[in-house]
């Protein structure tokens, strides 16, 4: 186990945290302290969600204010963050970076400081664990969309991070893949923080926030969110204003 | 750095891709595949030292034996046939592309097009019909005579340089790595 | 991935690439030294008996059909001599180039894509202090898992012009497809940096 160091409370923490992307301001001074074990981003699209995520990833770092990751700051300390953090992209196809299985799944350990070997064993006992030995040397591409995204899961739990970002976890998938992954992420003892703009995919979590613009609009338990965010989707489908453009 | 690597192997992707696109015949029957475009680009959109690079990786994983080459050609015999010396030629053509693209103020379309000319053809020929010289033992004229049948498909693909590169310098002006 | 060693398993995969390579070399650099017909022509027999000897016929008449891009050349050197009136410089050029080309194919064939990569990782051990291995082996690992995701974004853009349009979409995707890989480097990048990036 990584150690953390006492004075920095555990959890991810943004402070004052801003972030302009191309000289327009997309996350306005957010302040959050997130440690629940199963929280929900919502938002509509261009609600500055997306963004959040990649700031809280490491992936950019914030204009002004603070980001910190069990006390260490995510953008500077990618390494670092490996243990700390792992993310699930939307697309597996913008995730999986090898050709084969095998590669993809051990990459992660080896960045970690594992030598090959090592790094093998463990991918090979995480696929005799699930009875799929068989995909060792199988080209990442032959796969199916739900395979791709157990891959892309698993080698996100291979570097057993504290806490997991899922990005629109359920998007493009079918029903009983979707009901797969669900019951697969339920049995996490991981942190998950999961971004979408689906309500539906909330509903079991211990912490609801809801952007908007690039603010808070509402932070609290699930059943006092999102029938509000519902209730507001609603009324914004039933105008007839989609001829702005973003920027 | 995660982009430059990303930018390289991706467009050392993309050329292959472009070989795989099947052949257009023009008039005479003479083929043009895209690869040479692909070069090209390589070195008009990412710039002359990621552009070289991304050439060089596409060879190297040609020589390891990948069937990349147009026509599914590929292996350590392409580096030792007649067209070796556009394979050598190939980095140094993007290099030369992409050093134009970004030396000079020209509107994306002339100078890419204008790299295209000068590197993919230019200085690509330089090269190509050297190699074919010394493998079929003639003299650079008479080679030069069997690597003009190329000229006119490769004009043209200077010119789809051209066009390529200024829509991606409309579409999306920050990617374009070689004006950056 | 498709590469181009052949399924037909030969005695010759079973030595190492190093060494094939090695003698590879040697044998090209003799090739283009001779200017004896006789001596390259005793080369191409030698080669041809390696294929035959070593993978039988199947393996052997794969090997000429990846010598077929050759022909055209052939055909040009043996007219233009057949003018000179001067064969046998005609026929040490044609014996030079096709023994060369089907050696050095014979390699490729017999020598598995891993194999080749552990050479390569040798061969760059002096370039380790600006091309760690490590980041060599990446970029071909990822133009590997890329030459698919990209030839089907291509693919999906032709069917996306097709849906609309009565004609095929010939040069027209090259710049939409350009774009894929410029987008596609992106995302890639941010994925290596989510994993801890390319060291």
């Amino acid at each position: 186990m990584t150690q953390i160091p006492s004075a920095a409370p555990p959890g991810l923490v943004l402070t004052g945290a801003c972030v302009s992307l191309a000289g327009k301001a997309v996350l306005h001074d957010l302040t959050l302290h997130l440690q629940e074990q199963r929280i929900g981003i919502i938002g509509r699209n261009g609600s500055g969600k997306s963004t959040l995520l990649r700031l809280l990833a490491g992936l950019i770092a914030p204009s002004t204010g603070r980001v910190q990751v069990e006390g260490v700051d995510p953008f500077r300390a990618r390494r670092e963050m490996l243990s700390h953090l792992g993310i699930l992209f939307q697309n597996p196809d913008h995730q999986i970076l090898f050709p084969t299985v095998e590669e993809e799944l051990r990459f992660g350990l080896e960045q970690m400081g594992l030598p090959k070997a090592e790094a093998q064993a463990q991918v090979m006992a995480l696929l005799a664990r699930h009875g799929r030995s068989h995909w060792q040397g199988v080209s990442t591409a032959t796969l199916s969309q739900g395979q791709r995204h157990w891959l892309c899961l698993q080698a996100v739990l291979l570097m057993q991070p504290r806490s997991i970002l899922l990005d629109e976890p359920f998007a493009g998938l079918d029903l009983p893949t979707q009901a797969r992954l669900t019951r697969a992420l339920a049995a996490l003892p991981q942190r998950l923080i999961t971004i979408t703009h689906d309500p539906g995919s909330l509903a079991g979590c211990d912490r609801v926030i809801w952007l908007e613009h690039g603010r808070v609009a509402a932070d609290g338990p699930p059943e006092a969110v999102l029938p509000r965010f519902e209730a507001e989707m609603q009324r914004l489908g039933g105008l007839d204003a989609d001829a702005d453009l973003a920027g | 750095m995660e982009r430059n690597l990303t930018h390289i192997a991706l467009f050392a992707a993309l050329i292959a891709v472009l070989g795989l696109v099947p052949r257009v015949d023009l008039a005479a029957g003479v083929p043009i595949t895209a690869q040479s475009l692909g070069i090209m680009l390589c070195g008009t959109v990412l710039g002359a030292k990621r552009g070289a690079l991304a050439v060089l990786l596409f060879l190297l994983l040609v020589a390891l034996g990948l069937p990349l080459l147009s026509g599914g050609r590929g292996g350590l015999g392409v580096f030792v046939g007649p067209s070796a010396g556009f394979l050598v030629g190939f980095p140094i053509a993007a290099f030369v592309a992409g050093w134009i693209m970004e030396r000079t103020t020209l509107p994306p379309f002339w100078a890419a097009a204008s790299g295209g000319v000068i590197g993919g053809i230019g200085v690509l020929y330089v090269f190509g019909i050297s190699g074919m010289a010394i493998v079929l033992d003639k003299t650079l004229s008479e080679a030069a005579l069997l690597g003009l049948g190329f000229l006119p498909g490769d004009v043209i693909k200077a010119a789809l340089a051209g066009l390529v590169t200024q829509a991606i310098a409309r579409a999306r002006p920050g990617a374009l790595l070689a004006r950056a | 991935m498709l590469t181009l060693t052949s399924p037909v398993e030969t005695p010759l995969h079973r030595l190492r690439a190093g060494g094939k390579l090695g003698a590879l070399a040697l044998f090209t650099f003799a090739l283009f030294w001779t200017h004896s017909a006789l001596v390259l022509g005793l080369g191409l027999i030698l080669v041809a008996g390696l294929y035959l000897g070593a993978g039988g016929l199947r393996f052997a008449r794969h090997g000429l059909q990846m010598l077929r891009p050759l022909w055209p050349f052939v055909a040009v050197v043996a007219l233009w001599h057949l003018w000179l009136e001067d064969l046998a410089m005609g026929a040490v050029v044609v014996l030079r180039m096709v023994t060369a080309v089907a050696a050095a194919n014979l390699v490729t064939m017999t020598t598995r894509l891993s194999d080749m990569i552990t050479v390569l990782e040798g061969l760059a051990r002096p370039l380790a202090p600006v091309l760690p291995p490590r980041r060599l082996a990446l970029a071909i690992a990822l133009v590997i898992r890329f030459i698919p995701v990209l030839s089907g974004r291509a693919e999906q853009l032709a069917q996306a012009w097709r849906a609309r349009s009565g004609r095929p979409p010939r040069w027209r995707l090259f710049g939409p497809v350009a774009l894929a890989a410029l987008d596609d480097a992106e995302t890639v990048a941010e994925a290596l940096r989510a994993r801890g990036g390319a060291g």
